[in-house]
């Protein structure tokens, strides 16, 4: 079994990249591989609690704690949220707020890196 | 090297893959970039199917575009999340999304 790292630059809501990362994780953490997610960007708006779960849009909430509750390490830019208005108090709980280092420390370890740019 | 690309667009990513050369070279189509799989213009399918590699396209993205597997091309073998996530650890080394 393997490591995968993937970091994220894609908005939360509506997003197909954003859905493709949290499909292959998913996938691959079935598959009893370790994953690990960061954020950057504006996908730092997806750490939001308490997100309105609409019928036709995908959003992030609920598969991220599925993923958490899987053993998915997720960690989101904590300059990137704090710029974007989110405070640590209104974020989804067992994701990391950490600066780009836990990215670069979660590279080095990985066996596989995907880097997903924005839309 | 053995790279897998991720291509996720349909009309935006030729010119960057046209320049990109590896030992193994794996292009795997998601999200807009299945319309290489199965769109023709006057008659042929995209130039990026003319490059030399795997091409691969993920089933989910056809469905969800209302595109059948039996339109896909012949030098694209279709796949599906759990293929991708084989594809990644077993048969290539580092992966660039475009």
């Amino acid at each position: 079994m393997g490591t995968l790292t993937i970091g994220i630059f894609s908005s939360v809501i509506g997003s197909m990249n954003f859905d493709f990362a949290l499909k292959l994780s998913e996938t691959a953490v079935n598959k009893g591989h370790k994953v690990n997610i960061w954020f950057s960007g504006n996908s730092t708006c997806a750490v939001k609690s308490n997100q309105k779960h609409m019928k036709d849009y995908s959003t992030g909430e609920k598969p991220l704690k599925a993923l958490l509750e899987k053993g998915v390490e997720v960690c989101t830019c904590e300059a990137c949220t704090l710029a974007r208005g989110i405070q640590k108090t209104d974020s989804i709980e067992g994701i990391q707020w950490n600066a780009m280092h836990w990215y670069l420390a979660k590279i080095h370890t990985s066996d596989r890196v995907l880097q997903i740019g924005g839309e | 090297m053995k790279l897998a690309v991720f291509v996720s667009d349909f009309k935006s990513t030729v010119d960057t893959l046209e320049r990109l050369t590896a030992e193994k070279l794996g292009i795997i189509l998601v999200e807009n970039g299945v319309f290489h799989a199965v769109i023709k213009e006057k008659g042929a399918h995209s130039s990026l199917l003319k490059k030399s590699a795997n091409f691969y396209v993920l089933s989910e993205d056809l469905a969800t575009r209302g595109l059948s597997n039996l339109n896909v091309a012949n030098n694209v073998k279709v796949v599906n999340y759990n293929d991708v996530v084989d594809l990644i650890f077993n048969d290539y080394e580092k992966l660039a999304w475009l």
